[in-house]
């Protein structure tokens, strides 16, 4: 069981640059400003496990909410709501 | 490097067509291809994440114009031809 870096209501900042493997990050959401609204347990990554890394990482996954015209502009009014393991995020502040 | 079935937020697809009473399999061989996933994910032959990554992996252009079940056939042969 992995200890949980965020809680909810954090603001979390999702990772920049696309890594070459596959990932549940979706271009979408990269680099992009959210805040936690649930933490759903520890999950073997999934990145690690699609390239049969020997030892997977088992991390925390938190669901984060983002603003629809925060990712592709107006209109406002609706939010997305991602899954994502913990190496996915940074603390925004 | 974000991959051909990265789509979420692109336009150009065109409107969701939605199918009335829509069928789970639109032929035989796609409940087949179905069948041979859940075999072959039960005996530990592959887990999702390496299915995944294996549909990821199709040249673009074939990606994009295969249907769902073909793209799970497509996995299938992948991950077996890799062993």
């Amino acid at each position: 069981m992995a200890d949980a870096r965020f809680a909810v209501g954090d603001r979390v900042r999702t990772r920049a640059v696309d890594p070459p493997h596959h990932t549940r990050l979706p271009r979408y959401a990269c680099g992009q400003v959210g805040e936690v609204v649930e933490v759903q347990g520890s999950w073997i990554l999934a990145d690690d496990r699609a390239q049969r890394v020997a030892e997977p990482r088992v991390e925390t996954v938190y669901t984060v909410r983002f603003r629809a015209e925060e990712l592709w502009g107006p209109p406002a009014g609706h939010l997305v709501q991602v899954e994502l393991w913990e190496s996915y995020l940074e603390e925004a502040g | 490097m974000a991959r051909v079935n990265d789509v979420g937020g692109q336009t150009g697809f065109g409107p969701l067509r939605i199918e009335p009473d829509e069928p789970p399999f639109h032929a035989d061989w796609e409940a087949r291809v179905y069948a041979l996933n859940v075999a072959m994910l039960r005996r530990g032959a592959y887990d999702l994440d390496r299915f995944r990554d294996a549909i990821e992996r199709m040249p673009p252009e074939e990606y994009l114009a295969a249907s769902y079940y073909e793209r799970w056939l497509h996995a299938i042969e992948t991950l077996t031809a890799d062993g």
